[in-house]
């Protein structure tokens, strides 16, 4: 897949660093990005900057006002709006030689498959775990990453889930901590996703050291960044030999 | 014997950044979590049930390695251990 000479011109700062071949890795990726709110409009904005070919983003929500001190993809006058309307309009405005695919859809366990389909890779933008962990079983199933992302307050965490080779996001948290209403200023979205949407980048491009087997963790109070190591564990039930058969039943 | 105990996230609201402690020998990573985050009600209903077992989302890691709340109470803290303290954020 070659790039049009306005693509090389629109990406000439980014091919100095990744070459025209590096770019067109770019081009042919296709990037699943389940949210359009706090963490799924900077990634989805940054990923439509960078030429991701095609990024499919999911939601159902519509724009609330309360939304729009993280949630920079909608705009005062999209209140009201479908958030895949209003991400699809913006992100074909900032780049329209990429594919944007945006699904109003509620993601579950009948259609999780179906949504992501042939993506290279899954951006957690999620704001609850009982998805995340569907979105988690979704990649295992698949054999493609998940760019898992969370926050909340001044402080957030990431880590790049690798299936068959790092621990999973069930590994890591096997049980979710309560649903709440969880306060959030946007510049803690916007710092996380910048780590998610660099480690989608990374791994489309086959380089660096991806955020594998480690938990970043952000404090923002304390501007400090520090992170943990994690290891599978055995008996992960969605993906150590624990596992049970109805949870390999759901990953198919 | 000195070790340090990082909370994150809510707990280190609740409970201060970077705690270095100076437990007896033979002190178990239960008895230091609970004897650190006993000092604030709010911190300690945070971390621990009504029954005083550590919620299930809690994440206990001891340089750097994770261990199951039904393992802390069988873990002996040894000098210059490093213990996280965790929950998982969830918003988006």
């Amino acid at each position: 897949m070659m790039l049009s000479p306005r693509e090389c011109e629109r990406y000439r700062r980014q091919i100095l660093l990744f070459g025209e071949e590096g770019q067109e890795k770019l081009k042919r990726a296709e990037i699943f990005i389940a949210g359009a709110g706090g963490l799924g409009s900077p990634v989805a904005i940054y990923l439509a900057v960078a030429g991701i070919g095609t990024l499919t983003v999911v939601d159902s929500d519509v724009v609330d006002l309360t939304n729009l001190n993280r949630q920079i993809l909608h705009h005062d006058r999209d209140i009201g709006k479908k958030k895949t309307v209003s991400a699809g309009e913006k992100l074909q405005e900032i780049n329209p030689d990429v594919t944007i695919r945006a699904i109003d859809a509620h993601i579950d366990e009948m259609n999780a498959g179906d949504l992501v389909g042939r993506a290279d890779g899954i951006v957690d933008a999620l704001d609850n775990y009982p998805a995340r962990y569907l979105l988690n079983r979704t990649a295992l199933g698949k054999g493609i990453p998940l760019f898992h992302g969370a926050i909340r307050g001044l402080y957030g965490q990431a880590t790049t889930i690798l299936p068959g080779k790092t621990p999973c996001l069930s590994c890591i948290f096997p049980k979710p901590p309560p649903p709440e209403a969880f306060p959030v200023v946007g510049v803690t979205p916007g710092l996380i996703a910048m780590v998610q949407a660099t480690e989608v980048l990374k791994f489309l491009l086959g380089t660096g050291n991806l955020l594998s087997n480690r938990l970043f963790l952000w404090d923002g109070m304390q501007c400090q960044a520090s992170e943990i190591s994690v290891e599978r564990n055995p008996c992960c039930e969605v993906c150590g030999e624990g596992k049970t058969e109805q949870t390999v039943r759901r990953r198919r | 014997m000195k070790v340090r105990v990082r909370f994150f996230a809510r707990f280190r609201e609740l409970l201060g950044t970077d705690i270095v402690a100076e437990p007896p020998p033979g002190t178990a990573l239960d008895a230091l979590v609970r004897e650190i985050a006993g000092k604030k009600k709010e911190g300690y209903d945070a971390i621990f049930d009504e029954k005083g077992a550590f919620r299930e989302f809690v994440i206990l890691m001891r340089n750097g390695k994770r261990v199951e709340a039904s393992d802390a109470g069988k873990t002996v803290i040894t000098d210059g251990d490093e213990i996280a303290v965790f929950p998982p954020v969830s918003g988006g």
